[in-house]
C-alpha cells in the first residue's frame, strides 16, 4: 500500500537560483544567496534591497587618508540623524545598516575611538538608509559605505585595484572628502597631498551620461576642527591659509564645492596600552558640523532639489 | 500712522497742488491758483523732510556695557562695604581677620548675600567614581574597576548656586583683575597679557570691546581658561572646589548605615531627564542664563550642575575608564565636570563623569564656580559684652 505525500514544490526557488543576480555596485552576476559580490566584495543585500525599493538608491560617498575620522563623522551622521533632532531624518534599512551606528557610537560613549576598517571590502560598514527632509515629498534611498582610507590610497595609486572603490565611485552622485585640521595646522602636507591626489583621481574617473565629477558636488569637510576656532568659524579662509594647493584644485575641479569644519570630541589625550600602542582617546562627546554637510550634499544631489 | 505720513499726505498734497493749479490757470481765478502753489509746497516739503530723515544718520549703537564702579574711599567703611557687596566679594567680608572689625549690620548684610548666592553642603564621605552597575565595558567584578571607586572624605563648604555670570565676571575685569599680578599663579605670569577678547582687550576670549555680547550678561562666562578662573576666584576671596566637593553637591550622599549610602547619578535624580538640563538636543545649542532651567537644581539648591557650561574644578584629571598609567597628555589637564550645551551622551552628563582640558584652553562651553570653606569665615558673631549684661535675669545676680 502507498501512502500519498505532499512535497513542497521548491521549482520557485531554484528559478531564483539559476536567475544571476547583478551586484549593485559594479554590475557583476552573482548566485541569489550570495551574501557579498564575487568580484567587488559589496553586500548582496544592497542588490536585494534596491530591487524591492521603487527607485533605484542614490550613493554617496565619504572618502579621506586613513585616520581623518570617516567611521566617526558618518557613525555621529547617523545617530544624529536618527535621532531626528534637525530637519532631515534618517531610518536605516536593514540590520546591517546599524552596525556602523552601533560601533561608533558603543566606543565613543566610552571615550574611545571606534577600530580602524580594515582594508578588505567584505568587512566594511555599508548603509543603506532612508533620508526625508522637511519639504521633502518623497525619502531618499541613500547607500554610503564607509571605505578604509589605505585602500582608497590604493586604488589612486593603482586603479583598479578595488573594484568596488572604482564602480562605487562612478556612481556616485556626490562625496564629502574628509580632511585633517589639525595634521593641516601642525603643517603637514600629507593631507593636502592625498587629497589633491583624490580630487585629480575623481577628475578622471568620468560618468555616466557625461555626468563626470566636475558636475557633482563634493563637499569638503575638515575634522578635528573642534581643536581650532579660526577652522570652525571660516573653513574656506582656512582652507586658503592652510592648503592652498586644495583649495585651488578644487576650484578648478569642481562646479559645486564648499568647504566645511567638524569635531566631535571636546579634548583629546593619549592612551599607551599594551597591545594597540599608542591611541587617541576622546576625554568628552560634543559633535559640531556633523549635518551641514550632508545636508548641503543633499541639497546639490539631482534627485533631492527641491 | 507712519504710513499716512510718509505716503499719504505728500501725495494728495501735490495732487491737489497741481490740480488746483490747474483750475486756476484755466478759469483764470487767483485763489485756486494761491491754493494749489500752497498744496503742492507743503507736498514738496513732507517729500524734503522724509528724504532728510532717510539720510540722518543711524543712532549710535546703544552701550550695554554697564559702568565699573566707583572705587569707594577707605574713609568711608560703608561705601567700602557696600561696594565690595556690589562687587560679589562678600566672602572677603566674611574672613574672620576682616569680620570682627564690621559693624553688626555690616557682618549681617555679608551674611545675608552669602545665604543668597551660595549653598551649604554639608561635611560629609562622598564616593568618587561609578557607583551604578558598571556599564562601558568594565566588569563587576574587574579590579580596577573597583580600585577607581574611592571614598573621599568633604569638609563643610559652600558653593555658588550659579556658575559665575558675564556680569560678574566683568567686575574682576574692570576692577583691573587682569593687572593685578598678586591674583594669578606665577607660573601664568608670562601669558596673562595673552588672555585677551576679540578686540584684544584684556577679558574671555569670546567678549568684545571688553564686555559679553548684548543679552548675555547673565550667562555665565565662558572662554575662560583654569587660570583666569583662579584668578577670579582669588580676587572674590574664594577658591575653585575640588572634584570631591564638586561631586558631593551633585550626587548628595545620604550615609543609610556604616557601610551603606545613596548617591543620585543626576541632580535631581537617578534618571537622565533632558528637559532638566542644556545639553545637546535639548536646548538652544549655545549657553543660556544661569537661572534657567530650575527643575534640575540640586538638592541643596544649586543651579545648572548638570549642563550648560562645563566646570573647571582645582583638581588635576585622572581618567576614569583605564589605568592612570596609560595615561598619556602633552601637558597637564584639569578635571572638569557638568557637562555643557553641546554634550551629546547622557553618562557624559553624569555627576561622576569626568572630563579634562589643558589648563590654558579658554573653550566655548567652559565656565565655572566658586567655593568656600566654612573653616575660612567667621560665620557667628560674639554678643558685645554690655548686651550679654542686660540678658542676665535678676535672679541670678541675687
Amino acid at each position: 500500500m502507498t501512502k500519498g505525500v505532499i512535497l513542497p514544490l521548491e521549482s520557485a526557488r531554484l528559478v531564483e537560483y539559476a536567475v544571476p543576480i547583478g551586484c549593485y555596485i559594479c554590475d557583476g552576476q552573482n548566485n541569489f544567496d550570495a551574501e557579498y559580490c564575487r568580484y567587488c566584495s559589496a553586500p548582496m543585500a544592497l542588490a536585494h534591497q534596491a530591487d524591492k525599493a521603487k527607485t533605484p538608491p542614490t550613493m554617496v560617498a565619504a572618502m579621506g587618508v586613513s585616520g581623518v575620522g570617516k567611521t566617526v563623522y558618518l557613525g555621529m551622521l547617523m545617530d544624529m540623524l536618527s535621532r531626528g533632532s534637525g530637519n532631515t531624518r534618517l531610518l536605516a534599512r536593514g540590520a546591517f545598516s546599524i552596525n556602523l551606528q552601533q560601533a561608533t557610537v558603543g566606543a565613543l560613549a566610552r571615550c574611545g575611538f571606534p577600530g580602524k576598517t580594515p582594508n578588505e571590502p567584505d568587512h566594511w560598514n555599508w548603509v543603506h538608509c532612508q533620508v526625508r527632509a522637511a519639504g521633502m515629498r518623497n525619502p531618499l534611498d541613500l547607500i554610503m559605505p564607509d571605505m578604509a582610507g589605505e585602500a582608497l590610497l590604493e586604488e589612486m595609486d593603482h586603479p583598479h585595484s578595488f573594484r568596488v572603490i572604482s564602480s562605487f565611485l562612478q556612481k556616485c552622485s556626490g562625496s564629502l572628502i574628509l580632511v585633517d585640521a589639525v595634521k593641516l595646522l601642525e603643517g603637514g602636507q600629507e593631507q593636502e597631498f592625498f587629497t589633491m591626489k583624490l580630487t585629480s583621481y575623481l577628475g578622471e574617473l568620468g560618468g555616466r551620461h557625461g555626468n563626470d565629477w566636475s558636475k557633482r558636488p563634493v563637499g569638503i569637510v575638515f575634522t578635528k576642527a573642534d581643536r581650532n576656532e579660526e577652522c570652525l568659524a571660516d573653513p574656506e579662509g582656512f582652507a586658503k591659509s592652510h592648503a592652498m594647493g586644495l583649495w585651488e584644485q578644487c576650484r578648478e575641479r569642481f562646479r559645486y564645492h564648499k568647504f566645511f569644519a567638524a569635531g566631535v570630541a571636546g579634548a583629546c589625550a593619549w592612551r599607551d596600552t599594551f597591545d594597540e600602542g599608542r591611541v587617541q582617546v576622546p576625554l568628552r562627546i560634543e559633535p559640531h558640523g556633523i549635518i551641514e554637510p550632508f545636508e548641503w550634499l543633499l541639497g546639490h544631489l539631482p534627485k533631492f532639489k527641491r | 500712522m507712519g504710513r499716512l505720513q510718509r505716503f499719504f499726505i505728500p501725495t494728495t498734497a501735490m495732487l491737489a497742488g497741481i490740480t488746483g493749479i490747474g483750475c486756476g490757470l484755466v478759469l483764470g481765478n487767483w485763489k485756486w491758483l494761491a491754493v494749489g502753489v500752497a498744496c503742492l509746497l507743503v507736498g514738496a516739503i513732507s517729500v524734503s523732510l522724509r528724504r532728510l530723515r532717510g539720510r540722518r544718520p543711524e543712532s549710535a549703537p546703544v552701550d550695554h556695557k554697564p559702568k565699573p564702579l566707583k572705587r569707594a574711599s577707605d574713609d568711608d567703611p560703608d561705601a567700602l562695604v557696600a561696594q565690595m557687596l556690589a562687587q560679589g566679594r562678600y566672602a572677603l567680608l566674611l574672613r574672620p581677620q576682616v569680620a570682627h572689625d564690621l559693624e553688626q549690620h555690616q557682618f549681617e548684610a555679608s551674611l545675608e548675600v552669602l545665604q543668597t548666592k551660595m549653598a551649604l553642603v554639608p561635611d560629609g564621605t562622598v564616593i568618587l567614581g561609578d557607583t551604578e552597575e558598571p556599564a562601558l565595558g568594565i566588569t563587576a567584578n574587574d579590579g580596577e574597576w573597583q580600585m577607581r571607586r574611592r571614598a573621599v572624605r568633604v569638609s563643610p563648604y559652600f558653593l555658588d548656586r550659579y556658575p559665575v555670570t558675564n556680569r560678574e565676571f566683568y567686575e574682576f575685569v574692570a576692577a583691573g583683575g587682569y593687572e593685578q599680578i598678586t591674583y594669578w599663579d606665577t607660573a601664568i605670569w608670562p601669558a596673562v597679557l595673552d588672555f585677551v577678547d576679540q578686540t584684544q582687550q584684556p577679558g574671555p576670549r569670546f567678549w568684545s570691546d571688553g564686555y559679553c555680547a548684548p543679552g548675555q550678561e547673565n550667562h555665565p562666562v565662558i572662554g575662560v581658561c583654569w587660570y583666569e578662573a583662579a584668578a577670579y576666584a582669588r580676587w572674590a576671596g574664594k577658591r575653585l572646589p575640588t572634584d570631591a566637593e564638586w561631586v558631593k553637591a551633585g550626587v548628595w550622599p545620604v550615609h543609610l548605615s556604616d557601610t551603606q549610602s545613596s548617591q543620585r547619578r543626576y541632580p535631581w535624580g537617578d534618571s537622565m531627564d533632558r528637559v532638566k538640563a542644556n545639553l545637546w538636543g535639548s536646548g538652544p545649542g549655545s549657553t543660556v542664563a544661569v537661572g534657567e532651567y530650575e527643575d534640575g537644581v540640586s538638592v541643596g539648591g544649586i543651579y545648572q550642575l548638570i549642563g550648560n557650561v562645563w566646570e573647571w574644578t582645582r583638581s588635576d584629571y585622572a581618567p576614569g575608564y583605564f589605568p592612570p598609567e596609560e595615561f598619556i597628555s602633552e601637558s597637564p589637564l584639569k578635571s572638569v565636570r557638568g557637562g555643557a550645551f553641546d554634550t551629546y551622551f547622557d553618562n557624559q552628563a553624569a555627576c561622576q563623569f569626568q572630563s579634562g582640558d589643558v589648563q590654558m584652553a579658554r573653550r566655548r562651553n567652559i565656565g565655572f564656580r566658586c567655593a568656600l570653606s566654612v573653616s575660612d569665615l567667621s560665620l557667628y558673631r560674639e554678643a558685645a559684652p554690655e548686651e550679654l549684661t542686660e540678658e542676665v535675669p535678676e535672679e541670678v545676680n541675687v
